[in-house]
């Protein structure tokens, strides 16, 4: 079905080309960001440490899905799948009595043969396709764990906590997520400078052009996909012996699309594409989302989704986008900051009129 | 010209076989079933196929527009005491509403841009329709029960219900409406030019935003429709919204975009799978969802057309 | 300039015998019923530049893609330095040596012009760093006159500049045959020259050219021969003035009425003149 011309068929990122000299200051303030919320537990509270445990999961989630999402132009709407396979496959081997660092080398393992399997039939499609089928696989993964009752009856799973006292396991599990954080991070800067990386840029800007100039990308696509899957399975992996409890699908379930949703909405509002988006898009989602939880629980459905309709009517190319636009002065002219931010207003609201009819 | 006669010819002689073949393996209760739940899915995605064919838009909030169908048509029943076909009647005028307000103040800002936008926004949509129906009804299931519910006729050993019978034949009916109006009215023709060529449609006077507007508004009132054909025949609940949005997406995927009858024919694929995969060793029943997806991954990866598409609505 | 490649330049145009850079064998492209292309065959001898024209819809821009491999042919074959790639991808195709141009110019939005060079030659080049990439692209913006603005993003450029920056990122995978997909349309007359001086040296530095275009005049200025495309076959293949004054050409630009009229008149300087105003670019050019 494919109607529309090239022309139409526009990708995520549009907007002007990063200063090459950028990613230092990205790579430098997430870092900063980073190290600031390695400090958490020196504050005490067993309720900020989970929330900053919960945001740290969401940066490794956010920031997995850019590499397929963002940086390659494929929306991938069912990354929730590794993660629930991670989560899966650590608590049937701890119900086998297999050490944990062990099922969580299998559960990457697993879900990057799986990320391969899936995405190789599903890869060749496009646009909404590619999006609903990856939703369709993970959607079916969690029906599956639950009617054929995987880990237990429904795909509940109940796990014996670790031998360790709770404070302190908890705190390993923050800093274990950080880390991982941490490495997405580096994941992404690498990206950013690397062969890989300009091949996704290219297949995503313009698919044929990318494959004219000798680019195999089909190959770069496949990859990208299976390098999203590790760091969200050992997310998974994670997740299932921290809380120890949890179902397949429904309400913060393994395989729940909402985390899904969430994940692309977290790299959306920050900035698809971009080193920093999905870290500032996760913080301010996850703590607007736990602390709408706690203080309005019935409105936490209809504030996301009223969430996701401003963000993507008012902010479609994200926060980092905007700041750079804002600031942006045009090529070899030097403006003071005010003019500069009042054309970049100017700017920013007739780019967001032009989305529209 | 005569190609097309014979197509249409093998593919109904193909389609009695397997009505036959289906009958005597597994008995004709499961064909009756199967034709009347094809037609009711007809319902699901003739809307959200105008939608698709003509914007380009995945309507994702389409499962949770035909909840709100089932509601209003409840509320219609229970409140106003009106006869079922009225109350399917309100539904419809309530949703065409309520899909005009959505398209002109949301929609229509984001149409031009990448689809991942309008992907998330209807998805957005979606989820504040849904949680926001589960607020004020609770996620309690409901259901309509009329006098009519357990009548039917008997014919060999199957039984047809009169209300499936009479849905399925309300469903067809704005099948053919919906194709009669596209192609015969000054109004439809627009929505087709807008679906081929938005661009060269605006140079010819006509009103993109009104005609989007008008379409999608069409697209609410066709879920609204096939939310009051649920609410009388199964139950419902915003829980269900995400099911049917799936149900809509792979019926239309199965079918095919290009024109409303398409939607007839992935129905009745989808409702074939339904009903006859769990008969499949080590299915069972309660795999909806997943024999949807799988069904959904097969058509994308072996026939992205569809099974009738046309690269046009038409 | 000796860059390094891992893969030598081509020779100068051939004697007859050598082996061709590009051969089309019977192509035929069905899109739905009708035939873009119809059993057409050519071929382009190694440093040559062919120009192919043709009016509007005649399957010029399907035998690019054809040839780059974005299209796969209903049947035929086709050969590149006698080495059948009818079943290549497009990037293996680059791979080899053949690189193409789009008609309609989009640069990779979230880059600058230097930086999309360097898509080229990071793969399509196949260099291993950055820096060496880098190091190519300056020579190609270099040549392609892009120097300036290379640092501009690709949305912030002219048209004539998005048709070279296609030129510059085709040029970075060191081509050995380069397919120009009407480069000079919507350029004006001044800019028109820049591209056939550019192309001109292209091909004097060994690459094999074939140039799609529906501007006559442009055609003259860089072709070695000329092929005429018309609903998909082939009606005329020469040099330039062969096939300018070729009635059956004529008669494709011109319509058959006024080529009946010509040849009624049956007068040398009648002739002449439809030549040139088919030059000239009038007529359905």
């Amino acid at each position: 079905m494919a109607r529309a011309a090239p022309t139409e068929e526009r990708t995520i990122v549009s907007a002007s080309a990063p200063d090459t000299r950028e990613w230092r200051w990205s790579f430098g303030i997430g870092l900063g960001i980073l190290a600031l919320i390695a400090l958490v537990p020196l504050l005490g509270s067993q309720t900020a440490l989970s929330l900053w445990t919960f945001i740290a999961m969401y940066i490794v989630l956010a920031q997995s899905w850019n590499f397929i999402g963002g940086y390659t132009g494929y929306p991938a709407f069912g990354n929730v799948a590794f993660f629930g396979i991670g989560a899966y496959t650590i608590a049937l081997i701890l119900q086998r009595g297999i050490p944990y660092l062990l099922g969580l080398g299998l559960a990457v393992a697993i879900a990057a043969v799986f990320a391969l399997i899936v995405g190789l039939p599903v890869l060749r499609l496009r646009g909404h396709y590619f999006a609903i089928a990856t939703l369709g696989v993970a959607e079916a993964l969690g029906e599956f764990a639950a009617s054929k009752d995987i880990g237990g009856p429904s795909g509940e799973i109940f796990l014996n906590p670790p031998p360790i006292n709770y404070r302190i396991s908890n705190v390993l599990f923050f800093y274990a997520f950080l880390g991982l954080a941490l490495v997405t991070l580096l994941i992404t800067v690498w990206l950013t400078r690397s062969r890989m990386g300009y091949a996704l840029v290219a297949i995503r800007e313009n698919e044929l052009a990318a494959e004219a100039l000798g680019i195999p990308t089909y190959w770069y696509k496949v990859s990208a996909f299976v390098l999203s899957a590790a760091p969200t399975a050992l997310a998974g992996g994670l997740f299932a012996y921290w809380q120890l409890a949890f179902e397949a699908s429904g309400e913060g379930g393994a395989f729940d699309v909402n985390i899904s949703v969430t994940m692309i909405l977290m790299a959306f509002l920050g900035g698809a594409g971009t080193i920093l988006g999905p870290m500032l898009g996760a913080i301010i989602i996850e703590y607007l989302d736990q602390y709408t939880s706690i203080a309005f629980p019935a409105f936490h459905g209809p504030l996301l989704g009223a969430l996701i309709v401003l963000v993507t009517i008012f902010l479609p190319q994200g926060l980092i986008r905007l700041v750079r636009e804002l600031m942006r002065s045009p090529a070899g002219v030097k403006l003071s900051y005010t003019t500069r931010f009042k054309q970049g207003v100017r700017r920013v609201t007739r780019f967001i009129a032009s989305n529209g009819v | 010209m005569a190609q097309r006669v014979i197509n249409w010819l093998l593919l109904g002689c193909f389609f009695v076989a397997v009505c036959v073949g289906c009958s005597l393996i597994w008995g004709t209760q499961y064909v009756i079933n199967w034709l009347l739940l094809g037609c009711f899915y007809a319902a699901v995605g003739v809307g959200f196929s105008l939608i698709w064919g003509i914007m380009n838009i995945v309507n994702l909030a389409q499962g949770s527009l035909l909840i709100l169908g089932s509601y209003a048509t409840f509320w219609a029943y229970s409140v106003l005491h009106l006869n079922p076909i009225l109350c399917g009647l309100v539904a419809m005028v309530a949703l065409f509403i309520v899909g005009w307000i959505i398209q002109y103040v949301a929609i229509n800002r984001v149409i031009r841009a990448p689809f991942l936008v309008t992907f998330m926004l209807t998805f957005g949509l979606d989820l504040l329709i849904a949680n926001v129906l589960q607020l004020l009804f609770t996620g309690n299931f409901r259901a309509i029960s009329l006098p009519l519910s357990n009548e039917g006729i008997n014919i060999f050993d199957a039984r047809i219900p009169y209300l499936n019978a009479i849905i399925a034949l309300i469903a067809l009916g704005l099948t053919g409406l919906l194709g009669l109006f596209l192609s015969r009215t000054r109004t439809g023709n627009a929505i087709l030019a807008v679906g081929m060529d938005r661009d060269a449609a605006r140079l010819m006077g006509i009103s993109l935003a009104s005609t989007y507007a008008l379409t999608f508004a069409i697209g609410a009132s066709l879920a609204g429709a096939a939310g009051a054909m649920l609410a009388v025949t199964l139950q419902f609940s915003p829980i269900f919204s995400g099911r049917y949005t799936l149900f809509a997406f792979v019926i239309v995927a199965l079918g095919g975009l290009g024109t409303p009858w398409a939607a007839l024919v992935g129905g009745m694929a989808f409702a074939f799978a339904e009903v006859f995969a769990p008969f499949l060793p080590g299915i069972g029943f309660g795999l909806d969802i997943g024999i949807a997806f799988v069904v959904l991954v097969l058509v994308l990866i072996l026939r992205p057309n569809g099974l009738i598409g046309r690269p046009f609505y038409s | 300039m000796s860059h390094a490649s891992s893969r030598p330049m081509a020779s100068e145009p051939a004697a007859s015998g050598a082996t061709p850079a590009l051969e089309l064998d019977h192509i035929t492209k069905r899109f739905g019923g009708l035939p873009a292309v119809d059993d057409l065959s050519f071929s382009v001898h190694p440093g040559e530049t062919l120009g192919v024209i043709g009016p509007n819809g005649a399957g010029k821009s399907t035998v690019i893609g054809l040839v780059g491999g974005a299209i796969a042919p209903t049947r035929g074959a086709i050969r590149f330095q006698g080495r059948d790639i009818t079943r290549m991808t497009p990037h293996q195709r680059a791979q080899l040596g053949i690189a193409r141009t789009f008609q309609i110019a989009q640069p990779f939005a979230g880059l600058d012009v230097h930086e999309n060079v360097i898509v080229g030659a990071l793969f399509g080049g196949r260099l291993r760093t950055r820096s060496e990439a880098a190091r190519v692209a300056d020579e190609v913006l270099e040549r392609t006159g892009l120097r300036a603005k290379a640092r501009l993003k690709g949305d912030e450029l002219t048209v004539a500049d998005r048709k070279r920056l296609e030129m510059a990122r085709a040029l970075a995978l060191r081509p050995r045959l380069l397919l120009l997909d009407e480069v000079m349309a919507g350029l004006t007359p001044y800019e028109v020259e820049q591209a056939v001086r550019l192309i001109r040296d292209i091909n004097q530095s060994g690459v094999t050219v074939v140039v799609v275009e529906h501007i006559m005049k442009a055609i003259q200025g860089v072709s070695d021969r000329v092929l005429v495309i018309h609903f998909g076959k082939r009606i005329a293949e020469g040099t330039p003035q062969q096939v300018l004054s070729d009635p059956k050409v004529i008669e494709a630009y011109l319509g058959e009425r006024y080529a009946r009229e010509r040849q009624a008149q049956a007068q040398p300087q009648a002739n002449e003149g439809d030549a040139e105003r088919a030059a000239r670019g009038e007529g359905d050019i």
